[in-house]
C-alpha cells in the first residue's frame, strides 16, 4: 500500500496551485541496504514508466552510465525518457582535452558538463522537459540519482534552490530524488526532508544482535534476511497537514522488487506523541439530557409501573416478578417472610439535585444537624 | 537648539504605550488615556500594551495578547504549514486595525501571500449587546469574591468595564475561507520582501530598521503600532542559510530595534533544519515561544476526543512579561488547533476520550506525563 500510494502520487502530479510533489528516498549505508534503496529507485522509475499514462521521465543521472539505466527498460519506453548524463564527465576533463564528437551519443542523452553553475543545470532539465511538452506527453517527471553527488559540486542552499524551483515550475509534475544519508550531517538530511512531501527510508528486518549477551550463532543466520528483506517506511505529509506513517516489507528477488504489506505497529507512536490532557468532565447538553431521562434501580420496579419506592411488606411472588427488587432486597424479604413478621424497611432515595457540581461541598458532612 | 532637539527624539523605552499609562497612575481611571491609544493596542496587566494575534484564544491563553515591543517566535513543523496560519490572522489582524506590517518571506512572490489573508467576521449587533450584559454581572460577582479565588474568573476583573465595549474590536474572528478585500491589502501601510535569494540579512535589517523608525516619526503619543511577520527565516533554500551566526546576529539587532519601539516581530522558523545548539540559541532569543506540531493521521484517535477535527497541536513554551517578576504558569501548555464552523481558528485543551473498559493502554498512557521524541515538551 505504501509503495503503491507513492507511485500515485507521483503520477498524479500536483493539483494546480500547488507545488509539485516531492519524494525524498533516503539510503544508507547498514548492509546491505545500501543496494536495496537503489533497487528501489529503480523499481520506482519502471514502475512509473510502465504504466503507459503517458508519463515522461527526465532522469539525471550520477551515480550509473546512462547506458545501465537504458538497458533496464525495454525499447518501447526509451522515447519517454530523457537522461541528463551528469556520470561520464562531471568535471569536463575529456571535453577540455577532446571536444566530444557530436554524432555519437543517442538522442535521448545529452552530457552535462558544467555542474558548478547550477542555473545552467536548471535549465538544461527544463529544456529536456520541454522537449516532452513537443512530444505530447504533459507530465514530467524529474528523477535524481542521487542528490549527494549533487551536492559535491553546489552548496546546499543552492541545490535547494533548485529543487525547490523545480517543484514550482508548470512543466514538472512531480519529482523524486535518492539521497545517501550517511554522508551528510544531519541538518542537511532535514533540509531536504523539510523541502519534500514523501520521505521514504529503509531499515533492516533484523537488527544486529548484541554481541555481548545474545546467542551469536542463531542470530547471524537470521541476519541472512536482511539480504532479501528490508522495512520500507513511508512518512507522508497529507494536504491536511496530518501526517501518515506506513511500513511495509521489502523483498529483493534477483534485482527486482516486491513489497507486501506488515500489520502496523502504531501505538508506539501514540505514546511517543501523546501531550499532557486532561479529564473532559463537562456534559455536552446531550448528554445532560441522557442523564436526566435515566431511571435509577431504586427508582423503578422493571416493568413498566409508575416509580413506586420498595416496600418491605410486599409478598414474594410480586417480587420475583420484578428483577430489580429481587437484586435489590431479595435476600432480606426471605429473611423476612420466613420470620413473619411485619418489619417495615423502606427506602427513600432522593436523587441529588443536578444544579450540584460535583465535589463542589467542602465538607460533605455540613448537611448534617448535630 | 541643538540638545534640545536630540532629546526629543529619543526613542521612547521600552514602549511608549506604557508610559502613558503608568503617568495616570491608576489602572481604573485610564479610561481618559485610553482614547489617546491607537486602534488595536490595549493596556493589559502590569501596564504592558498589548496588540491582538489575531486569535482570540490565543490572546486569552497569553494573557492579554502579544506585548508591544517583544519578539515572538513560532518554531514550524516541517510536516505540516499550521504556522502560516497563525501569520494570516496576525498579518489580518494588523491591517484591519489599520497598523503598519511588514511582511518577509522565502518565496519569490511574497505579495501573493498577502491574498491569502482572512477577513474577519462581521459580528452581529444582538451578540454585542448581550455581551456587555453579562459583563455587569460578572462584575458585581467579582466584587464579593475573595482575592484568591479570582484566578477561576480570569482576567475579566482586571480589564475595567470601559476597556470591554472595545474588547470587540481589540481582537476578531477571521474567517480562514473569506480573503481580505484588495482595497485594505493595497495601501501603503504593507510590505512585502523576499528573502530567498539574498545572500546575506543586510537588505532585510535595513528593511527592518526603516519600518519601525517610519513608526516612531509621527508624534509621540499617537503614532500607530506596526506589525513585522516574517516567514521561515531559516528556510534551507534561502541564500544565507548556512551562516548560522550571521542569522543570530540579525535576529538579535531586530530584538533590540523592536523592543524600543511600537512594533510586534512574529518570526516562524523550521527548528528541525537548525543543528541542535543554534536551535536553543534561537529560542532562547524569543520573548515568546510557541510551537506548532502535526497530528499522525489516525494513531491518536482513541486517546483524544474531537479527534478528527483538529489540525495540530500549538504548545507554548514561553511567554513575555513585562514590568512583573512573576512568570506566567500556564495550566495546560499543549493546545490543539482546531478550525470551527471551517472557517474560524479555535485552540482548545486537549481531552482524553472516555476510557472502554476492555482496554488499558489509554489509561496507562495518560497517567505518565510522556515527552515526545526528542522536542521541547516539558511538563
Amino acid at each position: 500500500m505504501a509503495e503503491g500510494l507513492i507511485v500515485r502520487s507521483l503520477r498524479d502530479g500536483s493539483l494546480p496551485g500547488e507545488h509539485a510533489p516531492a519524494l525524498c528516498l533516503e539510503d544508507s549505508l547498514t548492509p546491505p541496504l545500501a543496494s536495496h534503496s537503489h533497487a528501489v529507485f529503480r523499481h520506482l522509475l519502471t514502475s512509473l514508466l510502465s504504466t503507459g499514462t503517458g508519463t515522461a521521465v527526465v532522469l539525471v543521472a550520477f551515480h550509473r552510465s546512462p547506458s545501465f539505466y537504458l538497458s533496464l527498460l525495454s525499447p518501447t519506453f526509451h522515447n519517454s525518457i530523457r537522461l541528463l548524463d551528469c556520470y561520464s564527465d562531471p568535471l569536463a576533463w575529456k571535453s577540455n582535452h577532446h571536444p566530444p564528437p557530436s554524432s555519437h551519443s543517442p538522442q535521448n542523452i545529452t552530457l552535462l558538463t558544467n555542474l558548478n553553475h547550477l542555473p545552467h543545470f536548471l535549465s538544461s532539465i527544463l529544456h529536456l522537459a520541454k522537449d516532452f511538452g513537443a512530444q505530447g506527453h504533459d507530465r514530467v517527471t524529474v528523477a535524481i540519482d542521487s542528490v549527494t553527488h549533487m551536492l559535491r559540486h553546489a552548496p546546499l542552499p543552492s541545490v535547494l534552490q533548485l529543487l525547490t524551483n523545480l517543484r514550482c515550475h508548470e512543466k514538472i509534475s512531480s519529482l523524486f530524488w535518492l539521497i545517501h544519508t550517511d554522508l551528510h550531517e544531519p541538518k542537511v538530511i532535514s533540509s531536504f526532508e523539510y523541502i519534500s512531501t514523501m520521505i521514504a527510508s529503509l531499515q533492516p528486518i533484523v537488527q544486529l544482535p548484541d554481541y555481548a549477551n545474545a546467542n551469536i550463532s542463531a542470530s547471524i543466520t537470521s541476519l541472512e534476511e536482511n539480504y532479501s528483506k528490508a522495512k520500507f517506511n513511508v512518512r507522508l505529509k497529507r494536504r491536511n497537514g496530518r501526517v501518515k506513517l506506513l511500513c511495509e516489507e521489502l523483498l529483493i528477488e534477483q534485482g527486482s522488487v516486491k513489497f507486501s504489506s506488515v500489520p502496523s505497529v502504531s501505538s508506539v507512536v501514540a505514546q511517543n506523541l501523546i501531550p499532557k490532557v486532561q479529564f473532559n468532565i463537562q456534559l455536552s447538553d446531550k448528554e445532560r439530557m441522557d442523564r436526566a431521562n435515566v431511571v435509577l434501580p431504586f427508582e423503578h420496579q422493571g416493568n413498566g409501573q409508575n416509580i413506586e419506592i420498595y416496600d418491605g411488606r410486599r409478598s414474594l411472588s410480586e417480587s420475583q416478578k420484578d428483577p430489580s427488587s429481587i437484586k435489590i432486597g431479595g435476600l432480606s424479604e426471605q429473611k423476612r417472610s420466613n420470620n413473619n413478621k411485619s418489619e417495615k424497611g423502606e427506602i427513600h432515595y432522593i436523587r441529588d439535585s443536578d444544579d450540584e457540581q460535583p465535589d463542589s461541598d467542602e465538607d460533605p458532612d455540613d448537611d448534617l444537624d448535630i | 537648539m541643538a540638545t534640545g532637539g536630540g532629546q526629543q527624539e529619543r526613542p521612547t523605552r521600552p514602549s511608549s504605550f506604557s508610559r502613558v499609562s503608568s503617568s495616570s497612575f491608576s489602572p481604573a481611571s485610564s479610561s481618559s488615556t485610553s482614547t489617546s491609544l491607537p486602534p488595536g493596542v490595549r493596556i493589559g496587566a502590569n501596564g504592558a500594551a498589548f496588540v491582538s494575534s489575531g486569535i482570540p484564544d490565543l490572546d486569552r491563553i497569553l494573557g492579554g495578547g502579544f506585548l508591544v515591543g517583544s519578539v515572538v517566535m513560532v518554531m514550524e513543523d516541517a510536516d505540516a504549514p499550521h504556522h502560516l496560519l497563525l501569520l494570516r490572522n496576525f498579518m489580518s489582524q494588523g491591517i484591519v486595525h489599520g497598523q503598519s506590517v511588514l511582511f518577509a518571506g522565502p518565496t519569490k512572490e511574497p505579495r501573493s501571500f498577502l491574498g491569502t489573508l482572512p477577513s474577519p467576521v462581521v459580528q452581529k449587533e444582538g451578540l454585542k449587546i448581550k455581551h456587555d450584559v453579562s459583563d455587569v454581572q460578572d462584575k458585581e460577582k467579582g466584587l464579593r469574591i475573595a482575592w484568591q479565588y479570582k484566578k477561576y474568573f480570569g482576567e475579566q476583573t482586571a480589564v475595567d468595564s470601559h476597556n470591554r465595549d472595545k474588547k470587540q474590536e481589540f481582537s476578531s474572528d477571521f474567517d480562514l475561507r473569506k480573503p481580505l478585500e484588495r482595497q485594505l491589502l493595497n495601501s501603503q501601510n504593507v510590505e512585502c520582501i523576499s528573502t530567498q535569494d539574498a545572500f546575506d540579512l543586510s537588505k532585510l535589517q535595513n528593511h527592518c530598521l526603516t519600518f519601525v523608525s517610519k513608526l516612531s516619526m509621527k508624534d509621540g503619543i499617537n503614532s500607530n503600532a506596526g506589525r513585522i511577520a516574517i516567514q521561515s527565516l531559516c528556510a534551507p533554500q534561502c541564500g544565507y542559510f548556512e551562516k548560522d551566526w550571521d542569522m543570530l546576529s540579525f535576529i538579535r539587532s531586530l530584538r533590540a530595534t523592536v523592543q524600543s519601539s511600537n512594533a510586534v516581530a512574529v518570526i516562524t522558523f523550521p527548528a528541525s533544519v537548525l543543528s541542535n545548539s543554534i536551535s536553543k540559541r534561537w529560542q532562547h532569543l524569543a520573548d515568546t515561544l510557541l510551537s506548532i506540531r502535526a497530528i499522525p493521521d489516525k494513531d491518536l484517535a482513541k486517546l483524544l476526543t474531537g479527534y478528527q477535527d483538529m489540525l495540530g497541536f500549538l504548545h507554548v513554551h514561553k511567554v513575555a512579561q513585562f514590568n512583573s517578576q512573576v512568570p506566567v504558569i500556564l495550566d495546560a501548555s499543549t493546545y490543539s488547533l482546531k478550525l470551527q464552523k471551517r472557517k474560524s481558528l479555535v485552540l482548545e485543551r486537549l481531552n482524553q476520550a472516555p476510557v472502554e473498559g476492555s482496554s488499558g493502554v489509554s489509561y496507562a498512557t495518560s497517567g505518565s506525563c510522556s515527552s515526545s521524541k526528542g522536542s521541547l515538551l516539558d511538563f
